[in-house]
Order: structure tokens, then C-alpha cells, then sequence
């Protein structure tokens, strides 16, 4: 039920013509853009409202305490969508391709090259917090606003595509992981959508975050398996400082994995799940420094797994073995000989959570986005009755995918890495879009990104860009692949 | 707290002034139906824009070719 409650300075009263250059609040930026919507008489509040007040005025109680607990506190009741961003990015596909790296390349360049990854993740996820705190909007709606719906609905078609290709891979991951433990196909792919009703069905965003965040943290269980294959930490350490060995050079193969690595932590459904989930959770002006600690703290946590899983698949290289499929449970069988039948099977649950987690938050992007562009209700905190089309495009999505796992002799080979190298072609243009609204001083004020941010983002958008197009190249002309130094 | 009857919940005049003095106006559900005005792009950003479309159609080719020959 919505209700109509008048707002200053009174239902029916016209406010003096002078009022007009002023805001009624001196609140976000984009109160100076809108300023019927900042003067509106009546306010529709909403049960979505009114889960989000109860969620602030806790924030509030916690900022105007004193002491370390009460700093913790607020750290704790404000983390959330950076983390969930970015260890929902160390997918299925993801951990997959992390794998594949640390069985082909061993302990070497990835290492590091992956931690950098993380880097670029951090310096772009940031400007999502920052546009969704200052803002209260999600990625889809303010590029629709300000660009119109020609680019809006470009930006969109990349998100769709990108977003239904990277959930058939997490159904695929899930399903190799459970297979690992005997679960046939249609199992595991009802026990992933039946984990997707439970963690939507909350109808509260704090719960379903927390409830996610608990379960994501489980991505961290590529830890433990790292550490029973015993990895040369000496090697460990030369690789990280000298960025070396890349055993047979810069491939085309190695290019794949290359695309396929950055892909693993820069994608466009991270850009509007990120901004999407800060306004959803309601982070204001005044959340931004924590907002940008949950965000590195969510790269850390990621970078750890990705390393971890390179570290975990290394003695297939040292031993000469190989996962001719880069999926998850063969990974697992071919680490068996060597950890033994517990830490493979920590292995394939690693990969069946990554791809649990990333199905919740991808298939949430997707469903966010629709309703941002629609302008239908699209919060975590709604209702089924008030959330219908949100809930049901969460769903058609999933289970679409789902079930395109299940036909008989799908090629799955290749598809799996692939994904992530598609989303690396497409960052650079959502990449764009980024980089105008987080410069956009009317939208954001004074809170548009300082100019080393903005030199570290064009170096991300040089960077993918120069990546796939080297790709390209190896592709359509491997001889000037190889005039340019690859192999 | 809202009652809940039947799948709906009503709002009580406790929530209505919890949220208007938690939530800042932008945060309300109501007022974000309200467009934020447009703003057209210029010549270099269309160039950059049309550009980079043209550069990921061209590369989605490309992986489908890719797709292709590994499979063949």
C-alpha cells in the first residue's frame, strides 16, 4: 500500500517564487537539477521507504556514537555492496578461468597480472558507489536519463546479453561442481534456482545481504585448498616482484586467458549491481569514505581466492597434467592424486558457491536494471505483490538459463572462458558511460572524480581496449600478431 | 513496525515521519520517477561512443569466429 503524506510546508500551500533558486534540501546533487521533484508537495512513501528509514536511522544512531566499537559498527552496518560486487565477480567462469591459468601457467606473471586486476576493479566500482551515494539512482536509470534511450538502450542490450551468457556459465559452474559429488544435471541446476526463491524471498535488502555475504565468504575456501597443495612460497614471492615466468610467451592462447583473467574482475553487470545495490541500500554523501573501504576490502578478499585458486591448480602444471575441459569438476578429479579426496572436494564446493553467489547477483543486476529503465518498483525490499515485474525478470532470467544448461550435447567447451572475454570487449564503452556521469558536475557536484582517478580510469579504458583489440589480431591476423611480439 | 494484512502493509503515521526524517527526499521511492534532464552528447563524445560500438560489434565477430574454428 502507498500512502500520500503532505511534506513541507503543507499540502496545498504554494511555496514564495523565490523559494524556487533554492532547494528545499541541501541534501544530494542532483537536488539542484530537479528542483520540481525537490519541491514536491506530496510524497508517496512505500513499504520499500520504510525498510530503508529503519536501516538509516541505525547508520545514524552508529555515526553519532564515540569509540572504536561504534566506528566498527557503522563499518559493519555499511559494508556490503563492494564486497558482495566483488566476490560475486569471482564466479563460476571466474574461478574457472583462474584454473585453467594456474594449470597452464603455473606460479608466474598471473600472479601478479591478476592482482592488478583487482586494482582496475577497485578504481572503477568506485565510481559506482560514489554516482549511486551521490545520486540515490542505478546505472541504467541515469544513463537513460542523461544520454537518452538511443545509448541507454545500447547500454542495456550489452547488459542483457552479457549478463544471460554469464548465467548459463554459473549454472554450467554449479553443475560441475555438484557432479563432482554424483548430482545429476537437472539437480543441481533446481537446487540453484531453489537457492535463488530462498535468497530473493526475504523481502528485506539487510537480510538478503547479510544471508549472501555469509555465504560468499565461503569463496575464501580456495584457501585452504592452496595451502594443502603446499606452494613454493619462494616462488610465490619472485613471481609477484618480477612478473615472471609466462612459460611459452605471449600466445594466442595466453591471450585468451589474459582476457579471460581481466574479465574475471571487470565486467558491466559489477558497474550496475554496485551503484544499483548502494542506492537500494540506501548509502548517502556521507557514507562514501566506508563505501570506498567496503569496496577495497571486497578487492582484497576477491584478489586472496583468485590467487588462491591460481595456487590451488599449480601442481597440475608442475606435473604436467591438464584439465582438457575448463570445467570445475574436472579440476577437482585432476587435484584429487594430489590433495586428496577432502580438498578436492573443498574445490568443486568452492565452484559450486561461486556460482550460487554470482547467480543471485547477477540475476538481481538484471532484474535491477529492467526496473530502473521501465520505472517499475525494483528494490530488495519489496513485496512480491509490489514487485512483480522485479521478481519476475529475476526469475525468467534464471531459470532460462538454467535450463539451457540441461539440453543434451550442448558444446560447452570454450564458452565458459569466452564469456569473460566478452566482457572485457564490453567494458570499454560501459566504461565510457562511467567515466561522463562520474565527471558530470551537474549530476554529481562536487563530488566528480579528482583528476588521478580520472587518469586511472582512462588507463583502465586504454588498457581493455588495446587487450581485446590484440586479441583481434591474433585472431583475423596472427602475422602481425607475431611482427608485434606474440607467438 | 507495519502491520501486515494479507500481503499488503500499511503505513503508519510513526513510519511516515520515521522515514521523512531518516531518508533524504532524493531516497524516496516516489520521487525517483522524476527524469533527470537530459544532457546530449557532443561531436568528440559521439566519436568516442560510435566508435567504441563499432570496435565491441566488430570484436563480438571476431569471438564468434573464434567460437567457430575451435569447434571445427
Amino acid at each position: 500500500m502507498r500512502q500520500h503524506v503532505p511534506r513541507t510546508p503543507g499540502k496545498g500551500t504554494r511555496e514564495p517564487k523565490n523559494a524556487a533558486k533554492e532547494p528545499l534540501v541541501n541534501l544530494g546533487p542532483l537536488s539542484k537539477l530537479k528542483p520540481q521533484a525537490a519541491r514536491q508537495e506530496d510524497v508517496v512513501i512505500t513499504h520499500e521507504d520504510v525498510d530503508r528509514a529503519h536501516d538509516r536511522v541505525r547508520v545514524s544512531a552508529a555515526r553519532g556514537q564515540r569509540g572504536a566499537f561504534s566506528k566498527f559498527r557503522l563499518l559493519w552496518l555499511l559494508v556490503g555492496p563492494g564486497i558482495l560486487v566483488m566476490l560475486g565477480e569471482n564466479d563460476g567462469p571466474s574461478m574457472i578461468s583462474y584454473a585453467a591459468t594456474g594449470a597452464r601457467f603455473g606460479i608466474g606473471f598471473f600472479l601478479p597480472f591478476v592482482i592488478l586486476t583487482f586494482c582496475m576493479a577497485i578504481v572503477v566500482q568506485e565510481m559506482t558507489m560514489r554516482l549511486g551515494s551521490a545520486t540515490h539512482r542505478g546505472h541504467a536509470e541515469l544513463i537513460f536519463d542523461r544520454f537518452g534511450p538511443f545509448w541507454g538502450w545500447f547500454s542495456m542490450i550489452d547488459l542483457g546479453i552479457g549478463n544471460f551468457l554469464t548465467l548459463i556459465t554459473e549454472f554450467i559452474a554449479i553443475r560441475a561442481g555438484l557432479g563432482f559429488f554424483g548430482v545429476p544435471p537437472w539437480a543441481a541446476v533446481g537446487t540453484a534456482l531453489a537457492f535463488l526463491c530462498l535468497a530473493v524471498m526475504m523481502h528485506r535488502y539487510w537480510t538478503w545481504e547479510r544471508t549472501l555475504l555469509a555465504i560468499a565468504a565461503f569463496n575464501l575456501i580456495f584457501v585452504p585448498v592452496a595451502l594443502l597443495t603446499h606452494p613454493n612460497w619462494h616462488s610465490v614471492g619472485s613471481a609477484l616482484i618480477t612478473w615472471k615466468p609466462l612459460p611459452g610467451g605471449l600466445s594466442q592462447d595466453t591471450l585468451i586467458l589474459v582476457l579471460a583473467d581481466i574479465g574475471a574482475t571487470v565486467t558491466p553487470w559489477m558497474l550496475f549491481f554496485q551503484q544499483s545495490a548502494t542506492v537500494d541500500k540506501g548509502l548517502t554523501t556521507k557514507d562514501i569514505h566506508l563505501g570506498r573501504i567496503d569496496t577495497v576490502v571486497g578487492a582484497a578478499l576477491a584478489a586472496i581466492a583468485a590467487v588462491a585458486t591460481i595456487l590451488a591448480t599449480a601442481p597440475l602444471f608442475a606435473h604436467h597434467m591438464t584439465a582438457e575441459n575448463f570445467q570445475g569438476a574436472e579440476f577437482a578429479q585432476a587435484l584429487q592424486p594430489l590433495i586428496g579426496r577432502f580438498g578436492a572436494a573443498l574445490f568443486a564446493l568452492g565452484i559450486v558457491e561461486a556460482g550460487m553467489v554470482a547467480s543471485v547477483t547477477i540475476s538481481i543486476s538484471s532484474a535491477y536494471a529492467f526496473g530502473e529503465v521501465t520505472r517499475r518498483p525494483h528494490s530488495l525490499n519489496l513485496p512480491v505483490t509490489q514487485g512483480k515485474a522485479f521478481y519476475s525478470v529475476l526469475f525468467l532470467c534464471a531459470a532460462t538459463a538454467g535450463a539451457i544448461v540441461l539440453i543434451p550435447g550442448l558444446p560447452l567447451v570454450y564458452v565458459v572462458l569466452l564469456v569473460n572475454v566478452v566482457a572485457v570487449l564490453a567494458m570499454p564503452p560501459a566504461l565510457v558511460f562511467l567515466f561522463m556521469l562520474a565527471n558530470d558536475r551537474e549530476v554529481m557536484g562536487d563530488l566528480v572524480s579528482p583528476r588521478w582517478a580520472n587518469i586511472l580510469a582512462t588507463g583502465v579504458v586504454v588498457f581493455l581496449t588495446l587487450a581485446g583489440l590484440l586479441f583481434g589480431i591474433s585472431v583475423i591476423a596472427p602475422n602481425l600478431f607475431v611482427f608485434l611480439g606474440g607467438k | 513496525m507495519p502491520a501486515k494484512d494479507k500481503g499488503h502493509i500499511s503505513i503508519t503515521s510513526s513510519d511516515q515521519e520515521l522515514v521523512l526524517s531518516s531518508l533524504e527526499p532524493e531516497q524516496l521511492a516516489g520521487l525517483k520517477k522524476h527524469l533527470i534532464p537530459r544532457r546530449h552528447l557532443k561531436g568528440p563524445e559521439k566519436f568516442v561512443m560510435w566508435s567504441l560500438r563499432i570496435y565491441l560489434l566488430f570484436m563480438i565477430v571476431v569471438v564468434i569466429y573464434q567460437v567457430w574454428a575451435g569447434l571445427h
